[in-house]
């Protein structure tokens, strides 16, 4: 048990700090030729992933190969109890096991804060999506993703060069403000495109517009015809009004729309004294 | 009785306290400094236009500078009171033409979205200098003040109709 355990231990450790590209897995194969070994390197994966998923290991390139090493002691002493993952994942087990670590390597990237069976279910979707050969060239797009503080997700076949990758970024942000903006103008629909949307938005805010100078006037008019319906002494006037806007920030006070703090600064002239 | 139990932040420092504060101050200023005598139109136009800036300015100054479209809207405040009725308009034109165009020369994908966005950047106070990710951002902020100005607004005049 002992001689396994050191066997294993050693194993993945030099497949882990090189880059995950199809030659060095290729290289790690043929150190491997017994399947028993490589089974159990891949047990040791599958172990030692779901550990480190919850860390966001694979962000933080700098700390990469302690760290790992530190996991790989932990997953070493925990492969005993690890077994119940294990018999989970016996069918992941038997495809071939340069995938399997080639999946799980680029999902966790990619995730690096997804739960342990998402790990391996994104790992047989990917594996049953895309074929080997273009997998390189996405591949080398999801280790360049760490090292960039944005974790965008390049899909097969989208270029990635940095200036579509900025544009890409760009429109994402634009369409999240977007969303944002959905919410908060009412008749906007999902399915409307940016055009659509930003007509939409333009309407609700000149209407807004509208609405404040429409109301500006009614409030001059309400205020010029409560002066000539008042009396004539201005003081007395100016006085009610006075109390009657005090009265009004009560009022707005207890629907809660008015802080204590504020209302008392406004309250300095008024007969009600200190709150 | 120190925090009324319905609001969650600190009730003194929401953005509706603060605006209701700043224009019931102004509306009361503007009732003292304009002793309604007579009817006259322009006198009550002239209460209106009052009337407006002063929502709009209790506004922005509620806001203060946390925003591009409050900080656009100040400075347009501050260089209306330094230049009076004449030169106002032909100042904030000559701006917002200059900037227009170098923008739209600067621009280079969105070939049909260029026209809203344009339209957007007219509406929002400042629109002009922002780019298109800033520009929504602003606009999401000045709906969201806009609602309460209304909503305060009409809740004031409803006070009005209702205290007669």
């Amino acid at each position: 048990m002992a001689d396994f355990s050191e066997q294993s231990y050693r194993q993945p450790f030099p497949f882990l700090d090189i880059d995950p590209t199809m030659e060095s897995l290729t290289q790690f194969a043929e150190l491997n030729p017994q399947s028993f070994i490589l089974d159990n390197s891949a047990f040791n994966f599958q172990t030692f992933f779901p550990l480190s998923i919850n860390d966001s290991l694979f962000s933080n390139q700098a700390s990469q190969g302690e760290t790992m090493s530190g996991f790989i002691h932990n997953s070493n002493q925990s492969s005993v109890s690890a077994q119940p993952i294990f018999s989970a994942k016996t069918e992941v087990e038997e495809i071939s096991n340069k995938r399997k670590a080639l999946d799980i390597l680029e999902s966790s990237s990619g995730n690096s804060s997804s739960s342990s069976p998402q790990v391996s279910e994104t790992g047989i979707k990917r594996r049953n999506n895309s074929g080997r050969g273009k997998r390189a060239k996405s591949n080398e797009k999801e280790m360049e993703k760490p090292k960039e503080l944005v974790h965008v997700r390049a899909r097969r076949g989208q270029a990635t060069d940095s200036h579509s990758l900025a544009e890409r970024v760009r429109r994402g942000k634009i369409n999240e403000r977007l969303r944002c903006l959905q919410d908060i103008v009412p008749g906007c629909y999902k399915t409307m495109g940016m055009a659509l949307m930003l007509d939409e938005i333009i309407n609700y805010v000149q209407s807004l517009q509208n609405q404040v100078e429409f109301l500006s006037m009614k409030l001059t008019a309400a205020s010029t015809y409560y002066d000539f319906n008042s009396e004539s002494d201005a003081m007395e006037r100016m006085q009610r009004r006075k109390a009657e806007e005090a009265k009004e920030l009560e009022r707005l006070m207890r629907e809660g729309y008015v802080g204590i703090g504020g209302v008392a600064c406004f309250h300095s002239s008024s007969t009600y004294g200190p709150l | 009785m120190m925090n009324t139990p319905q609001q969650v932040k600190n009730p003194s420092s929401s953005l509706k306290s603060r605006f209701i504060t700043r224009f019931l101050g102004a509306l009361t200023k503007i009732n003292a400094e304009d002793p309604i005598s007579s009817p006259s139109p322009t006198r009550i136009f002239q209460r209106y236009r009052r009337i407006k800036v002063a929502s709009n300015k209790s506004m922005a100054y509620s806001v203060r500078s946390r925003r591009i479209w409050s900080r656009a809207m100040l400075s347009r405040f501050r260089s209306r009171r330094s230049a009076f009725s004449g030169r106002r308009s032909s100042v904030k034109t000559t701006n917002c033409t200059t900037i227009n165009v170098t923008i739209n020369e600067n621009k280079t994908a969105k070939g049909g979205l260029d026209m809203q966005t344009d339209e957007l950047r007219e509406l929002v106070p400042g629109g002009e200098a922002m780019d298109v990710c800033n520009l929504l951002d602003e606009t999401a902020h000045y709906i969201k003040c806009l609602t309460t100005q209304v909503q305060v607004m009409r809740k004031i005049v409803d006070f009005c109709h209702l205290s007669k």
